[in-house]
């Protein structure tokens, strides 16, 4: 019962991704005033790629086309750790949460070399920022998430989950607080949203995650943008899960899982709501600029690890 | 039994710098001399398996017959460190059977299967040595053997110069190591002496021992800012030099680290162990945004071996830590993630060492900015290249991740520490890893996306072919213990606890350190399996020109070069380069079009400048004071050696 519930997490997880793109897209546009494309666009991109042929560039290796599979494959397993409806998730192992950041960086470093391949500017354009991004992103990441960890006395993302889900609501601590903020920062650039870098930018030389994939098409194309969906969910969701995981079924009930399953669509249409909000009341940061956002995550981060010392 | 092996395999390593010179002259016996040296290491490997695996101690002392006391002991961390030596050389030794005869011919070439093993040999003095003599004879053997490997590639004056360096900064820290021997007298005879005595000693002799053993080994490990001779001497080198030399001779001063602070000191006051999680985060950090700034391919290696020393001493800095505050348990973790990941950046930092040679080999250039395209072009060399890229990385499922896991794992265990210090220290240094992990991901997804990705940027690049087969199964092996350690873990941490036990007595391993054993497997079939599907499913492609914004022409001087990668990264921490460069531009007639502009930028390390040049400086300035004693006037002579035999007079006089 429990492998069939995690199971349906994951499938949950695969299935629903472009949905959350698609709602986004949609309430942004709604946000400035357009009527915007239909939710279930996304879907029908990715069909469409799929059934296209795969073009690769005649200078590329067998880089180019593996990187898109094995960011797919990552994403998909860094999603196994995260519980959705209830404590538990697919894979628990204690520390898992530095596999988890360590798969996403497995994904994006194949991603990076893709990119090199294609032979063109701006494939290095993209890779050498992401490079960027996603270095200054890793420690404020990993740290928050100790942080969490540490206030949890558990070292797995379930483990984490399971204790919160039995605290007050309402005694919320200082270490919480600052380190939702720190990944609530981290999770922006981990993803390439607005202020960081702008996955709906038609002119690259602003471009961040779209020069890396300037180059790919057809299945490979869908596989990053599939990938790059749920690694978008999977963050969301884990910051549902760390910080505010009430709702979720405490017992393996099919009345509790359908209620869980409720209030988490409740927690993610907020989240969405929000980003798009974000994305669309903010301006997109100069690249430059893109440090000290991080540093900011950093600072908090650090700060966290710092309170949970001081505050035992 | 193992006795008799290991004399066997002594013997045999020691009878193959005779068999090259009995044979030089004999064109067929040409492969004599590796065939004998891979035959010995894999009777050594077989030693080293039974004392690390199976546990089996055993001594050879010929100070009975010898004048002095010399013994050779194997217990488990010198069978550790003699496994790494012997299993990381077996395949570096089977790349250069190929390597050296294409490279070097005549005299060049039996100096290299003559120097090869005796350098081998005396790491493997330096691991299993048990009295203060033998360890000093093969760690002095060691640096010569190095610096006479790195001549035989030349002696220009550069050159020359770098092994100065080189020479200058392992005296200098061989000093500091016969300095730490000195205090344990009149109880330095042998280890277990040293051992037994080490308990009784005065707080204040302890830190002396210990200072003197970290400064000593730690300019050998080449940790920030005794590193200075690294990236001078290991690029150097042959390239299966380089590749002992960074994979395996750094490892021989963490032995002796761990051998003096945990074997015969037993830990001491926790500021041991941050001075040391100090010098771990330095030479982390500092290391590898070095390498970042660096497109001379082995010079960037061997600054990733800086940094790689740095997350060693992360974690036997915590390991310190810990065993001041009295928690052993993850004392032992922390111990055994830094041994791990020496064992793993032995395995990855000769592959990378080696992939660099067949490199040279296939294109000519080291020279990041002249590759390019060579993944389509040597398949094998690019395929391990890769491995080696995302072990060192640290990306899951392959070697260097497990040990940097460990490392996590322990630092966050500093939470339950009671002293309010490590609480917040060690959880903050996982950040710091995180930083240097995502750091070494950027220079790396740069070296392979540049060397090997994309176009070729020169004519060398572009007519490169693959290595002969010997090379290719060198780099194989290591390749395959990357992912198999990567995967099975669980294959080295058994006994890796069995290891920590003995020097940290009566703890085993915690539950923590197994537990990713049981999930890494089940992720490696999971992610083959769904890549070979996704694979099979979208196998047709079309090949079409790469997309250059509708325009014709695009060439390979196009895409972005190493340097301009690693721009943004040099910018944000640009306080750490301090580049001096000049850019001139000489006007032509209208104002926007300029006749040439010429950019220079040439990069010192602030520590030649500001931490090293005053005290060279010093040294040389008393040098020419002190000159003025020589007048070469016979009869000043006469008068200074009449005063020292009146000095001496009213000395004994008064003693």
């Amino acid at each position: 019962m429990k492998l069939a519930i995690n199971t349906v997490q994951i499938l949950l997880l695969l299935l629903l991704a472009p949905l959350v793109r698609g709602v986004i897209a949609r309430l942004k546009a709604r946000i400035q005033n357009r009527h915007g494309a239909s939710v279930w666009r996304p879907y029908a991109d990715l069909l469409k790629l799929f059934r296209k042929e795969d073009l690769v560039p005649d200078s590329a290796s067998f880089v180019f086309r593996l990187a898109p599979i094995v960011l797919f494959t990552s994403t998909l397993v860094a999603a196994a750790f995260v519980p959705l409806l209830h404590g538990s998730a697919l894979l628990d192992a204690t520390g898992d949460f530095v596999l988890l950041v360590y798969l996403l960086a497995l994904g994006r470093f194949f991603l990076m070399l893709g990119a090199m391949d294609g032979g063109s500017s701006f494939g290095g354009m993209g890779a050498s920022r992401e490079a960027l991004v996603s270095t200054l992103a890793e420690a404020p990441f990993l740290l928050a998430l100790v942080s969490v960890a540490i206030a949890a006395r558990s070292n797995s993302i379930a483990g984490m989950v399971r204790w919160t889900l039995v605290q007050d609501f309402f005694q919320f601590s200082a270490v919480h607080a600052l380190a939702f903020a720190a990944l609530a920062l981290v999770a922006i650039a981990e993803t390439g949203r607005v202020p960081v870098d702008n996955p709906t930018t038609h002119l690259e030389l602003t471009m961040i995650h779209e020069a890396m994939v300037l180059e790919y098409s057809g299945p490979s194309l869908a596989l990053i943008e599939w990938a790059s969906a749920i690694k978008l969910t999977v963050i969301m969701a884990l910051l549902i899960a760390l910080f505010v995981p009430w709702g979720a079924a405490s017992s393996l009930s099919a009345m509790a899982i359908g209620i869980a399953s409720l209030v988490l669509l409740v927690k993610i249409a907020a989240l969405v709501l929000t980003l798009a909000l974000v994305e669309s009341s903010v301006a997109k940061l100069r690249m430059y600029l893109v440090p000290d956002f991080l540093g900011v995550a950093s600072a908090l981060a650090i700060l966290a690890v710092v309170f949970t010392a001081l505050m035992r | 039994m193992t006795q008799v092996a290991f004399s066997l395999f002594l013997v045999a390593t020691l009878s193959v710098p005779l068999v090259t010179l009995m044979s030089h002259r004999w064109t067929k016996a040409r492969a004599l001399p590796p065939i004998l040296l891979m035959g010995s290491l894999a009777v050594g490997i077989a030693v080293a398996a039974a004392g690390f695996y199976g546990g089996q101690k055993f001594v050879v002392d010929v100070s009975q017959v010898a004048s002095f006391s010399f013994a050779l002991s194997v217990d488990r961390l010198s069978a550790f460190f003699l496994l790494l030596i012997c299993s990381v050389s077996l395949p570096v030794i089977l790349f250069s059977s190929s390597y050296i005869p294409r490279h070097y011919s005549g005299a060049r070439r039996h100096w290299l299967w003559v120097l090869l093993p005796l350098f081998l040999m005396s790491m493997v003095l330096v691991a299993t040595a048990s009295t203060p003599f033998a360890f000093l004879f093969g760690w002095e053997l060691m640096t010569l053997f190095s610096a006479g490997l790195i001549l035989i590639d030349g002696d220009s004056e550069q050159r020359r110069h770098n092994i100065f360096v080189y020479l200058l900064m392992m005296h200098a820290g061989a000093a500091a190591v016969i300095g730490a021997f000195l205090l344990f007298l009149p109880h330095a005879g042998n280890f277990a002496e040293m051992r037994a005595s080490a308990a009784a000693m005065p707080p204040s002799l302890r830190t002396a021992v210990f200072l003197l053993a970290f400064v000593g080994f730690g300019t050998k490990a080449g940790i920030v800012p005794l590193h200075l001779w690294l990236p001078r001497a290991h690029p150097i080198a042959p390239s299966p030099v380089s590749a002992l030399m960074s994979g395996v001779m750094l490892k021989t001063a963490i032995y002796g680290f761990v051998r003096f602070a945990f074997d015969f000191l037993g830990g001491g006051p926790s500021w041991w162990g941050y001075l040391v999680l100090l010098a771990g985060c330095v030479s982390g950090l500092l290391g590898v945004l070095y390498a970042i700034a660096e497109h001379d391919l082995k010079r960037l290696l061997a600054y990733h071996s800086v940094e790689n020393i740095g997350i060693i001493y992360l974690g036997l800095g915590a390991a310190l830590v810990f065993t001041a505050n009295h928690a052993p348990l993850w004392a032992a973790l922390a111990l055994a993630a830094a041994l791990l990941h020496c064992l793993n950046h032995a395995i990855f930092k000769s592959l990378l060492f080696l992939g660099a040679g067949a490199i040279s080999d296939a294109a000519h250039t080291l020279d990041l900015e002249e590759l390019g395209g060579l993944q389509k072009r040597m398949r094998v060399t690019g395929a391990v290249f890769l491995i080696a890229c995302c072990s060192i990385v640290g990306l899951p499922l392959f070697n260097g991740f497990v040990s940097e896991w460990l490392t996590f794992r322990s630092f966050l265990a500093g939470s339950e520490m009671t002293s309010l210090s490590a609480a917040i220290i060690l959880p903050l240094a996982a950040g710091v890893l995180a930083l240097i992990g995502g750091l070494a991901a950027a220079c790396f997804a740069k070296v392979y996306g540049v060397a090997f990705l994309g176009r070729p940027r020169s004519r060398e690049a572009e007519s490169a072919n693959e290595v002969s087969l010997p090379m290719q199964a060198g780099m194989g092996a290591l390749a395959t213990a990357c992912v198999v350690i990567g995967v099975f873990p669980g294959l080295v941490l058994r006994s890796m606890g069995k290891l920590t036990e003995e020097l940290l007595p009566g703890v085993a391993l915690p539950q923590a350190a197994t537990s990713l054993s049981g999930v890494l497997p089940g992720i490696a079939l999971f992610v083959l399996v769904l890549v070979a599907a996704i694979a099979a499913l979208k196998r047709t492609k079309k090949l079409t020109a790469t997309w250059a914004c509708g325009l014709p022409g695009l060439n390979e001087r196009m895409q972005y070069t190493s340097t301009a990668f690693s721009k943004p990264l040099r910018k944000v921490f640009s306080q750490v380069y301090k580049s001096d460069r000049t850019v001139e531009v000489v006007p032509g007639g209208p104002p926007y079009f300029p006749v040439s502009i010429s950019y220079r930028s040439v990069r010192t390390t602030s520590f030649e400048k500001s931490l090293y040049r005053p005290g060279v400086d010093a040294i040389v300035a008393a040098a020419h004071r002190l000159r003025q004693l020589q007048t070469g006037n016979i009869q000043i002579y006469l008068l200074y050696i009449f005063a020292a035999l009146i000095a001496l007079l009213v000395f004994m006089r008064f003693v």
